[in-house]
């Protein structure tokens, strides 16, 4: 059994000029020990995907799905209470996450204290533990400095160590290296690599960045305009993308095409989000469109453990 | 090559001051620096944080005293010049950023924003002006109807376009981006980046593209200059970085994620 099983979710956000589908239908299986991308661009709902799996939707939000679970729990009702107990958290911006005025070592403790019952020398000796465990070198004056003297991949490795002193065993990772220069990024990707192996974490990585799904992921699930288009092993969606959508994605970046050429932009943009989608979301952009594509949502397309949703055959590319 | 380049920086120093009266002298930000950008080429600045290619930037723009190099731009001494004749230089160039919605006034339509450097140099406005305002935002590849609109209406790569379609508003001869779509979304990144190189056709421009991106730069520019803690490590032609580069650090950068022998690279072996 998947330990995160997502299918069909939805998040709409009421406003005053109608609802916001910020998430419109999204499936994902994460199964334990994998890193899981979730990749897309700007307003495709990867974000509030993971919001709605901690539980943090905005108030007023509404989530629908026909199964929303966490290792057997549904999120609907127990998002709040698994978040920071079994489901941790790594955003972008470190330098955000922690608290400038206080030390390293008391935002540890803080954490620490609140989620496992230990003395306090039990507790400072975890810290150093933690920290020594993502590849920080010298723990004890990481813990007596404050954010700010520590670099961005420091920074990122603290937070790490924060989720896993939760005792988390899953973590939701939102553009985990998007702040961070490439080599430091490369170092961070490899980190969780590490910690998913020799402590079976799981990980949903979301990003924007293709680069990155192919460094650390196992398997990626692709999202359009709040829909999961496409998912599978990192190698078939990245080699053998099924869905239009991840095929111009990976056609757009700049070493796709040869030095100086043409890069094949997508034309057009996403839906508006308050928009209601007849057929296939990206028929309007796709450049092998047929009039049923506007009309009828898109059937599922397998090829062995790769699926997507499209109105094109198989092997039709 | 009998014309002179568009930009030649010489053993180019940067140091900015230690804390304190008697700190002792920190390393250079930029440590000797050299270049040369020929007419209508593209030279790419690859470096991470701290590499010293925004120093180098803001020496080029005058922004930032420079210690010791020179600099020449369309075969004048470019430090030397002083007040009306570095305002008329300054012209020359044109500059884009990472951040269009920091750069461009939220109050203004876009019409008054790409009027702004033309009024400031003098220009009246009028019919003229409207028309070349017209022209600028069509070969940005936007519609006229964005004339009106202000930057808040538009979408982060309708506003780099705006970006763009001002700071050609005085024909530079040089460009300078600086990460201009490290803040985009891929499909938006491949517009640009194809928008750059029609300019760069139709306009002879020559253009500075500072990222830390490689994989970006490598694509459009002619050649590359990798900088790492104030040292140039590697400058050459685009295509001999890319297939042999000489720096272990150039290797790592250009392998990162989907390399072009091994797709899909892992830096862990799977979990079964």
């Amino acid at each position: 059994m998947p330990l995160l099983n997502i299918r069909n979710l939805s998040v709409a956000i009421p406003t005053p000029d109608g609802d916001v589908h910020a998430v419109r239908s999204v499936s994902l299986e994460i199964e334990r020990g994998e890193i899981h991308g979730v990749i897309g661009e700007s307003g495709c709902g990867k974000t509030m995907t993971g919001m709605a799996a901690l539980g943090l939707v905005p108030k007023g939000a509404r989530i629908a799905a026909d199964r929303f679970h966490f290792d057997g729990e549904d999120l609907r009702e127990n998002a709040a209470r698994l978040r920071g107990r079994r489901i941790g958290m790594i955003s972008q911006d470190p330098a955000a996450a922690l608290n400038p005025v206080l030390s390293i070592a008391r935002q540890m403790d803080d954490v620490l204290r609140a989620h496992r019952d230990m003395p306090r020398q039990a507790r400072h000796s975890e810290a150093v533990e933690l920290l020594a465990a993502t590849g920080l070198p010298d723990p004890e004056r990481v813990l007596k400095s404050y954010a700010h003297q520590l670099s961005g991949g420091m920074q990122q490795r603290v937070v790490i160590a924060q989720a896993l002193a939760t005792g988390a065993d899953f973590l939701i990772a939102d553009e985990p290296t998007t702040a961070l220069d490439v080599s430091v990024g490369a170092q961070v990707l490899a980190l969780l690599r590490k910690l998913v192996a020799e402590r079976g974490l799981t990980v949903l990585m979301i990003t924007h960045d293709m680069d990155v799904i192919a460094e650390a992921c196992d398997r990626a699930t692709v999202l359009y305009a709040g829909l999961s288009v496409e998912t599978g092993p990192v190698h078939d969606v990245l080699q053998r993308p099924g869905h239009p959508y991840a095929r111009a994605l990976l056609a757009a970046l700049p070493d796709a095409a040869p030095h100086g050429a043409k890069l094949e932009a997508i034309e057009g943009s996403i839906p508006p989000p308050r928009s209601q989608i007849d057929g296939c979301a990206f028929a309007p952009r796709c450049p092998q469109a047929m009039p049923v594509c506007a009309l009828q949502a898109p059937p599922e397309r397998t090829l062995a453990a790769h699926r997507w949703l499209c109105h094109l055959p198989e092997g039709s590319a | 090559m009998s014309e002179a380049p568009m930009l030649e920086v010489q053993d180019l120093v940067i140091r900015y001051r230690g804390r304190g009266l008697f700190a002792a002298r920190p390393k250079p930000a930029v440590n000797g620096a050299s270049f040369r950008l020929a007419k209508g080429e593209t030279l790419g600045i690859v470096g991470e944080s701290g590499s010293g290619k925004t120093s180098l930037l803001r020496a080029i723009l005058r922004l930032l005293p420079v210690e010791s190099g020179s600099v020449q731009l369309d075969g004048q001494d470019w430090l030397t010049l002083k007040r009306d004749a570095l305002r008329r230089a300054r012209q020359k160039l044109g500059v884009v950023s990472q951040n269009p919605f920091l750069s461009l006034s939220p109050r203004l339509t876009i019409a008054e924003i790409l009027a702004e450097p033309l009024l400031a140099q003098g220009q009246r406005s009028g019919p003229d002006m409207q028309k070349k305002i017209a022209g600028l935002l069509s070969d940005c590849g936007l519609p006229a109807d964005f004339l009106q609109r202000r930057a808040r209406e538009l979408s982060g790569g309708q506003a780099q376009r705006v970006a763009i379609a001002r700071a050609l508003a005085l024909e530079p001869g040089l460009m300078i981006f600086d990460e201009p779509t490290s803040a985009l979304d891929v499909s938006v990144q491949a517009q640009i980046l194809n928008l750059l190189a029609d300019l760069k056709e139709s306009r002879g421009l020559s253009m500075l593209f500072v990222t830390h991106n490689l994989k970006v730069v490598a694509h459009i520019s002619d050649s590359l200059l990798v900088m790492r803690r104030g040292d140039v490590i590697e400058y050459g032609r685009t295509e001999e970085i890319v297939r042999a580069p000489a720096q272990e650090y150039t290797r790592e950068l250009l392998s990162f994620g989907r390399g072009t022998e091994h797709p899909v690279i892992h830096k862990t072996a799977l979990p079964t």
